[in-house]
């Protein structure tokens, strides 16, 4: 099959686009344009739905961290707590204990003094 | 049923409050203001037993402690120093002392000693033949203190806590050879 330059002359004319054509094209375009922004929000959406382990096990460790922290706080906060009551308490008990032995050492010298009162006199 | 049982809460209350609640009159509350040095401790049932949670039971004397404060409901202690002597006066020991007047509470050991200066009162707390408390009150030239222990106690063992707390024991053979060293 050969080609003549008559053929190629005609099958390269010029000829006017079918009625509506521009249109159709705009529509398509605007549609194709359409389909790809809104695939387009839901790769972007991907981005950040995809990676769900990592972006939880961080929540999840700093939730851990902070809750330790606290409770640390809180079990060290009684401690100290905890530790000037018992010396409140060790102290109650010393001047109670030195004072009952006061009045002991004073019991015993008033024993003393009489026995040795009753020994002079004898 | 439920009315005897409020009626005889509201008899009981007031016989366990007035046990507990020997409080330190105004009076002498207010002689931390002339005070050097004041020791406040203000211990109930609760916070007792939280405290001696703290006491280690491998330390002796902590150990010791804790065992002589498990069964107490109450601890109570002011204590006075003062820069000079006849910073309170007899009248405000005396009021101290007549909190004590109550029944049921006998003076077991009363010491005025004109040489020093040292008056000291013991009184114990007998409840069904059990000891249930003890009060000490010692006033000396320059100190005076008010010690109220709530609830059943081994005085001897409270007593032996001086020899834990670094005050050597006093007993007959310790003062016979203090005083003798005196002499000398």
């Amino acid at each position: 099959m050969t080609h003549t330059d008559e053929d190629l002359k005609s099958a390269l004319r010029r000829c006017e686009a079918p009625e509506g054509f521009t249109d159709r094209v705009l529509a398509r375009v605007a549609n194709e344009q359409a389909v790809e922004s809104t695939s387009g929000r839901e790769s972007g959406l991907n981005i950040f739905s995809r990676p769900v382990l990592p972006w939880a096990t961080v929540a999840v460790a700093s939730v851990a961290l902070i809750a330790g922290g606290i409770h640390y706080r809180n079990v060290q906060r009684e401690r100290t707590q905890g530790e000037a009551a018992k010396q409140q308490l060790m102290l109650a008990l010393r001047i109670a204990s030195s004072k009952l032995q006061l009045a002991k050492a004073k019991v015993n010298d008033i024993n003393v003094n009489q026995t040795k009162n009753r020994q002079v006199k004898e | 049923m439920r009315k005897t049982l409020l009626w005889i809460l509201l008899a009981a209350t007031p016989a366990t409050a007035r046990a507990q609640d020997l409080k330190i009159p105004a009076d002498v509350e207010k002689l931390s203001a002339k005070a050097k040095e004041t020791v406040e401790v203000t211990m109930d049932g609760p916070m007792l037993k939280w405290a001696s949670k703290f006491l280690s039971a491998e330390d002796p004397e902590e150990k010791k402690c804790a065992e002589l404060v498990a069964n107490l409901r109450g601890i109570y202690v002011r204590s006075f120093e003062f820069d000079k002597e006849g910073a309170y006066t007899s009248a405000e020991v005396d009021a101290l002392r007549a909190q004590v007047r109550a029944p049921g509470w006998s003076r077991v050991v009363g010491v005025r000693s004109e040489r020093d200066g040292d008056n000291v009162d013991v009184f114990f707390k007998l409840e069904n033949d059990k000891m249930a408390g003890i009060i000490i009150i010692a006033a000396e030239p320059r100190e005076l203190t008010f010690v109220n222990i709530v609830g059943p106690l081994e005085v001897d063992q409270l007593a032996d806590l001086g020899g834990e707390f670094g005050i050597p024991k006093l007993n007959h053979e310790s003062l016979s050879k203090a005083q003798k060293g005196e002499h000398k």
